[in-house]
């Protein structure tokens, strides 16, 4: 019934129409992948922001410690 | 044993994420929105799982003003952050999704505002954390800060329900909800790995804290020298 329904319209669309809904559908898709991939974008930029910081406070740290070290010797 | 359980979370989020992504393609496309409308298996996830992190960052900053117990605060500024990026992926994707239903990216609609209050509010609390040297009162101001931007989360929440909006009405946990049961095991599946990803995120700014803790010691220490 629904297969019969959907000939009938595709039958009495117009060649422009089936072009306009094509690309209706087609930029739709287009648009819906940009929405997963700008998602993704932004979480994956917060894991690398999260990366850099982890780096950053490690290398404070061992630096902290060394010049820690080293004034104790001193003393 | 703690970074071992977050990698197996994390590897655990992806896999869930990824298989979602495989079955969000193979489903079909509604009937009025076309393709588009599968940005919601992201668009929604995100919203609830930025929902429960305003959650824990004010039972978090209550508990602080409770105990003053800088653990609590740690705690309150990780999820924020992770919060905030949650709300901005939600934000993004439905402002993509607008441009297609709506032909806009943007309107002032209550529920579309309210949610970008919602994000400014919470990047002031970032902002207000770098303001402040004092560790107390930084984390004091903060917390009082938190709480009352906490305000605008049942604003967000409710806003579809309590006014006429141009964003649709819900669709969840609503008696003119009509999302198809296996529809909704996907959804709930996604917001599984997003919560995941969550807790992951979480806990490693979390340590970040601790470690900036750590440098702060080392430092009084340096200069006690």
């Amino acid at each position: 019934m629904h297969l019969l329904a959907q000939t009938l319209l595709v039958a009495q669309a117009s060649p422009e129409d089936i072009m306009q809904e094509l690309a209706r559908l087609q930029r739709n898709f287009h648009f819906l992948s940009y929405g997963f991939a700008a998602a993704w974008i932004i979480l994956t930029l917060y894991v690398l922001m999260l990366v850099g910081r982890e780096r950053k406070l490690k290398r404070q740290i061992t630096n902290l410690k060394a010049m820690l070290e080293e004034r104790q010797k001193m003393t | 044993m703690r970074d071992k359980i977050l990698y197996v979370l994390g590897a655990l989020a992806i896999l869930i994420l990824a298989r979602d992504l495989y079955v969000i393609a193979g489903l079909p496309q509604e009937a009025a929105q076309g393709a588009i409308f599968k940005i919601i298996f992201f668009h929604v996830p995100a919203a609830w799982t930025a929902i429960v992190a305003a959650i824990t960052a004010l039972t978090m900053s209550v508990q602080f003003l409770r105990t003053k117990d800088f653990k609590y605060d740690a705690a309150a500024v990780a999820v924020t952050e992770v919060g905030l990026a949650f709300l901005a992926a939600n934000l993004v994707t439905g402002s993509i999704w607008a441009r297609v239903i709506w032909g806009i990216w943007w309107t002032w609609d209550v529920r579309l505002t309210s949610a970008l209050v919602c994000w400014l509010l919470y990047a002031g609390y970032l902002m207000l954390r770098h303001a402040i040297e004092e560790p107390t009162q930084r984390a004091t101001f903060a917390a009082v800060f938190s709480i009352l931007a906490f305000l605008d989360v049942p604003i967000v929440y409710f806003s579809i329900r309590w006014f006429r909006t141009q964003h649709p009405a819900p669709v969840f946990l609503s008696s003119n909800g009509s999302f198809p049961a296996d529809w909704t095991r996907v959804l709930l599946s996604n917001w599984l790995g997003l919560l995941l990803l969550a807790i992951v995120m979480t806990a490693i700014r979390l340590r970040q804290e601790e470690s900036q803790r750590e440098i702060d010691s080392l430092r009084r220490a340096a200069h006690a020298m």
